[in-house]
């Protein structure tokens, strides 16, 4: 992959992030207490056992979800990619596939905790 | 190219990235965004380990029973509920926006949107790249970062709610 | 009279790896520069200290230093505008050290060079026995008349947090200089956006600023670098 294309999606998953990250703040403020904390509201346990909050019992906020793992996972690694090479001051092929082994793990990590928490499995 | 890692170089390098020195403003704002970054990297991370704890950790690869559900849900809040994890929440919250502005200024910078154009100047006047709108824009990161780290304070521990 | 005092690094390569500092008493004297007083150290008080430098009007680029911890050109640097009682003065970073404060800035040239960083035309023929007039308009000049003031004196690439981590980078002059020679429509070389489209390349700068900040002839690199990179994205 040229750089120029490593760099595009550097913005793009950047850009991805602060729509994705938006909505997912976003489903937070539904359940802003005006009594009590957030911490109260968001952590009670109802009658919903595998849903983390009743507000995302929805495909449609999935997938923003997953929009959301997915970008960060790349825009965060790309950038540790980056800043681990300027830190020992070369590029090392071992530490950029290291770091993609991680990366990968939490994609799938973080979309079975999705998929599950959402009850779509 | 040899593969080793020499560690005073890596140390070195720490050093001229965490010290920005004399240099300006754009200086700190390299380093901030990097340190930002790399701690909301580690954020990230441990977001997607604890909240995989909540449906019963690595194990689990389908909807569990009732019972299980709760169980592991009732763990992950109660190793959550800790005043030092909402206090790094209000970290990271301030980190995250000063990411986010600074990253958007970057961009814009990088395309040479919000940055002067090449012109006829005097030696002492200030560079076009420093331009006011570019530096406006940094300065609102940093704002809006101390609001929403208090934003977090309140939301998560009602500091500022009697 | 006033004395001024003067912390000098000191490196002989017989020495081994580690430099050192050494202090010297200077009268200060009014209109003295910097590279005024090391002259003074050189000729009245240690004749092994050894400065670089040319034309002592900031043409020439070649006293550039760290002087207090910023990079400057030596002869552009009145002792009284620094207003501190010590003047601690280095050589620049990112280079090997040759000796004292002189430093080997072979490649940095390097990189300028294999950048291709001189006018190219294809009609070769034309460009050395030009028939006529290739006269710019006022717009035309001013996309690269800035740019075109660079002394090379190598104070942003000294500067340049980028440099000092990642060596192979270009570094803010050579991608510079590479804008001036993209931006000029007399000029018709190829390949000029490919030369820096890799990692080592313009995408590693970060718009840290330290070059244009520590400039001393107002080329304004970072500027240069965003534009390019502008171009490269496109």
């Amino acid at each position: 992959m040229r750089e120029r294309n490593v760099m595009l999606l550097h913005y793009a998953t950047g850009l991805a992030i602060l729509l994705f990250g938006g909505i997912h703040i976003w489903t937070l403020f539904f359940t802003y207490p005006f009594q009590g904390t957030i911490w109260e509201t968001t952590m009670r346990f109802d009658s919903m056992p595998y849903a983390i909050l009743p507000v995302y019992r929805n495909t449609l906020l999935a997938l923003s979800l997953l929009g959301l793992l997915v970008s960060t996972t790349i825009h965060a690694f790309n950038g540790l990619r980056i800043i681990l090479a300027e830190l020992i001051g070369k590029r090392n092929i071992w530490i950029e596939r290291g770091l993609f082994a991680i990366g990968a793990f939490l994609v799938i990590y973080g979309t079975r905790t999705i998929l599950i928490a959402h009850m779509l499995v | 190219m040899s593969q080793r890692v020499r560690w005073s170089t890596a140390l070195q390098n720490l050093k001229t990235m965490l010290i920005p020195g004399k240099y300006g403003l754009e200086r700190w704002s390299y380093t901030l965004q990097r340190v930002s970054g790399v701690v909301v990297s580690l954020y990230f991370i441990a977001h997607v380990l604890e909240t995989g704890s909540f449906v019963g950790g690595v194990t689990v690869w389908a909807i569990p029973d009732y019972d299980f559900a709760e169980r592991a849900y009732r763990e992950a809040v109660s190793f959550l509920k800790n005043p030092i994890f909402d206090a790094g929440l209000a970290v990271i919250g301030l980190l995250v926006v000063f990411h986010t502005i600074n990253g958007v200024r970057l961009v814009l910078a990088h395309f040479g949107l919000v940055l002067g154009s090449p012109r006829r100047r005097e030696i002492l006047e200030t560079p076009a790249s420093f331009s006011n709108r570019q530096r406006a824009l940094f300065w609102l990161s940093i704002s809006l970062a101390i609001f929403a780290m208090l934003y977090t304070l309140d939301a998560l521990m009602g500091v500022f709610r009697p | 009279m006033e004395a001024v005092r003067f912390r000098v690094h000191r490196f002989r390569p017989e020495d081994g790896h580690r430099g050192s500092f050494r202090e010297y008493q200077v009268p200060k004297k009014k209109g003295m520069t910097v590279l005024d007083g090391l002259i003074y150290i050189k000729e009245n008080l240690d004749p092994t200290l050894s400065v670089r430098y040319s034309c002592r009007m900031a043409i020439c680029g070649s006293c550039g230093m760290r002087v207090n911890g910023m990079e400057v050109l030596a002869c552009n640097t009145q002792i009284v505008e620094l207003e501190k009682k010590v003047i601690t003065v280095e050589p620049m970073k990112n280079y090997p050290l040759i000796k004292d404060i002189v430093v080997d800035m072979s490649e940095f040239f390097v990189k300028q060079k294999n950048l291709k960083t001189w006018l190219i035309r294809k009609d070769v023929v034309e460009q050395e026995n030009p028939t006529r007039q290739y006269a710019q308009t006022e717009e035309e000049l001013e996309k690269i008349l800035q740019f075109t003031y660079c002394i090379q004196c190598g104070l942003c690439y000294s500067a340049c947090p980028v440099v000092s981590n990642l060596p192979q980078f270009l570094g803010p002059q050579a991608l510079m200089k590479l804008y001036r020679y993209l931006a000029d429509n007399r000029d018709e070389g190829e390949d000029r956006l490919a030369a820096v489209d890799k990692f080592e390349g313009v995408w590693r700068c970060h718009f840290a600023g330290s070059c244009s900040t520590v400039c001393p002839k107002g080329v304004d690199p970072a500027l240069a670098i965003q534009l390019l990179r502008r171009a490269a994205l496109k």
